[in-house]
């Protein structure tokens, strides 16, 4: 358990600390803004002020449903590998490539040696971090997930491309740390889509985290676990925050089997629905996960960003996760 | 022995210039309501001519219509079903591609031919051979959820998609489909299910007519799976070379009896192939082959590249193996 590395980093949490994965619903307003922008008719910085506003909006938020660890919602964020590759060195926008249906997207292309140009995220994290005296946290693309999801004409394999994104996102979380940052989160949501490139992921994950002074935390989704795992607790990082409730529970049935010896970030509510789950449904999910890990091991959260709901309904679904996490406090009386 | 050039699938069907985004744009109105479904199907016509024309300018002898009228290659076939609703998306493989995933419901039954329309199109406006592909059977029941207790195991929902399938690849050959290729993915990563493979592909193979029939694999390392591949009722072997090179050094130690499908030009990554890359494989591969043809193709149907980068690797593929040619005629 890590409960001790929160614990010399100066973090006194809650059991069960309530988060969230990283990204909300961006408003209407900055919907539109970010559609004007892209056509040129509206000017970056006059962009950038309602992703300020939308950013305070979202903090406020998340004061006032009472979340134990917050995020700065990723208002300012298209999608969480070309944001990336848009600032790091290294990178060209590609042509469209379709995702599904009729939407399309521009996929990066590795032209060069890929190079960390400068703090890409720690002006959003102090801004988020100047609403909240609560712990914020740095919120990073690993580089697993920036090598897969991107086209790779530089280096000579998918691997030595990893390896390569991974020292210079390491700089990403040295300068998030300089800036007071204690909770990182490196999310790596491809990582279960091509098993017998774990180890590599481990080793690119080493890169980034080697001795660093912060509790790290890594979100996986897209299911597929069975492939990954227990190899996947391998990667050097304190949390393992997993998509869960969208695959009926499915992955405790894995921890039943081999014992998970990391702390969870537990997805308790289901982001692709509309539907909004009851309390008394969180309270119910959180119990199942107490049968197979300590109660110190247990953190909170949806099952991935909530960025694909409405605003009222993510606000929705964080009230029903601090509330149900709230009555089984109560119930075990660590409230 | 004679290099025949083919294409593996679909096909990119919007590009960067504006006037190649006719049918985004379309189904945008579409969504909107401001057009009819019948708006859409004369730009679907003149996107799936440019496919099949841009595959001939690259030099191809064998070509697909593109898939362009496909949601994703698993709901564009189960949802013609009866028995099968479509359900949210799920990722396809470890693409950045999403599919709508079938749920069935009840006992699989025919309503209509699948894509026996689209292959009539694409031979009619197509100046070179066209080969249909459809998904096969393993791999849409191994994508779908089973919600009926009509399929206990997932072998009698395969056999039932075999089944249905097999009419429509005995319509495919009749219609004058001299070559008609399954997709069978997922096996890759379910390789204790061959059995269950073996026996759908058979009840395909017993209605193919005189068509050649072919299956392709992708997404994964074959080379463990190659001496049963090779034990399947098909004529044509397609393999993906790009996830590991054991399967280059297998097929050059093992031979083939059948006819292959060499998938060497990534389909997955813009980087366009290098002379010697290809030409080492080839001296590699192509002593070992029996026959008289083998097929090169991408390693999967070319989507999931932007389309001018498409095209290219197809124009580096014919000019390599052109080059190829020419210096075995020298020697």
């Amino acid at each position: 358990m890590s409960r001790k590395k929160l614990k010399t980093l100066g973090l006194d949490l809650p059991i069960f600390p309530t988060t969230s994965v990283g990204s909300f619903p961006k408003p209407d307003y900055l919907l539109k803004a970010r559609a004007r922008a892209a056509k040129g008719t509206l000017a970056n910085s006059k962009l950038e002020v309602l992703e300020k506003k939308a950013t305070e909006f979202w903090m406020g938020i998340q004061e006032e449903l009472g979340l134990d660890v917050l995020v700065d919602g990723e208002q300012y964020r298209g999608d969480m590998v070309a944001h990336f590759a848009g600032l790091m060195k290294g990178f060209k926008l590609g042509g469209l490539v379709r995702s599904y249906g009729n939407r399309y997207y521009h996929k990066p292309v590795i032209t060069g040696k890929v190079k960390w140009p400068r703090p890409m995220t720690v002006r959003w994290w102090k801004f988020a971090h100047s609403f909240t005296s609560k712990p914020v946290k740095g919120m990073l693309t690993g580089p697993y997930t920036i090598m897969d999801w991107s086209f790779n004409e530089y280096y000579p394999s998918r691997k030595a491309a990893c390896l390569a994104l991974a020292k210079e996102i390491r700089k990403e979380v040295e300068a998030l740390i300089d800036a007071g940052a204690k909770i990182i989160q490196v999310d790596e949501p491809a990582l279960s889509v091509r098993p017998e490139e774990l180890p590599f992921a481990i080793e690119a994950m080493q890169i980034v985290t080697r001795d660093l002074p912060a509790y790290f935390i890594t979100h996986i989704c897209y299911g597929a676990f069975e492939f990954i795992y227990p190899k996947m607790l391998e990667l050097p990082v304190e949390n393992f925050d997993l998509e869960t409730s969208n695959s009926g529970l499915d992955l405790l049935n894995l921890f039943e089997q081999q014992p998970f010896t990391k702390d969870f970030s537990f997805g308790v509510v289901d982001v692709h629905t509309h539907l909004i789950e009851s309390p008394e449904l969180v309270q119910d999910r959180i119990k199942k996960a107490l049968n197979l890990l300590p109660k110190e091991a247990i953190w909170v959260d949806p099952d991935c960003g909530l960025k694909t709901r409405t605003v009222d309904e993510a606000i929705e679904k964080l009230k029903t996760l601090v509330a149900g996490t709230r009555a089984v406090r109560q119930e075990l009386g660590v409230a | 022995m004679e290099i025949s050039l083919a294409s593996a699938g679909s096909y990119p069907r919007i590009g960067d210039q504006p006037k190649q985004q006719r049918l985004r744009k379309a189904y945008g109105r579409l969504e909107r309501g401001e057009i009819a479904a019948e708006g859409i199907e004369k730009i679907q016509q003149s996107v799936i001519k440019a496919a099949l024309r841009e595959q001939q300018e690259a030099g191809l002898d064998l070509l697909t219509d593109g898939q362009i009228r496909w949601h994703d290659p698993v709901s564009h076939l189960a949802g013609k079903l009866e028995g099968v609703k479509i359900n949210g998306l799920l990722r396809f493989f470890d693409t950045n591609i999403y599919f709508r995933q079938p749920v069935i419901t009840a006992k699989l039954r025919w309503r209509a031919p699948w894509v026996q329309d689209e292959f009539d199109f694409a031979k009619k406006v197509s100046k070179k051979p066209v080969k249909p592909v459809l998904t096969g059977p393993y791999t849409l029941a191994r994508l779908s959820i089973v919600q009926t207790d009509a399929y206990p195991h997932l072998r009698d929902l395969v056999m039932d998609f075999a089944e249905l399938m097999s009419r429509e690849v005995e319509g495919l050959a009749r219609a004058g489909a001299t070559m008609i290729q399954i997709d069978e993915p997922a096996i890759l990563r379910h390789p204790n299910d061959f059995g269950i493979l073996r026996e759908s592909i058979t009840a395909l193979a017993n209605k193919k007519g005189n068509s050649h029939l072919a299956l392709y694999t992708y997404f994964g390392d074959a080379a463990p799976f190659y001496d049963r591949l090779q034990g399947l009722p098909v004529d044509v072997l397609g393999i993906d070379f790009t996830y590991s090179s054991q399967l280059a050094d297998r097929v050059s130690r093992d031979g083939s009896d059948k006819r292959l499908g060499l998938g060497i030009i990534d389909g997955r990554n813009t980087r366009v192939e290098t002379k010697d890359e290809v030409f080492n494989f080839l001296n590699k591969i192509l002593p070992r082959l029996k026959g008289d043809v083998c097929y090169v193709n991408p390693s999967c149907g070319l989507e999931y590249l932007p389309r001018d980068k498409a095209y290219r690797k197809l124009a580096n593929m014919v000019k390599l193996k052109k080059l190829f040619e020419e210096r075995a005629a020298r020697r």
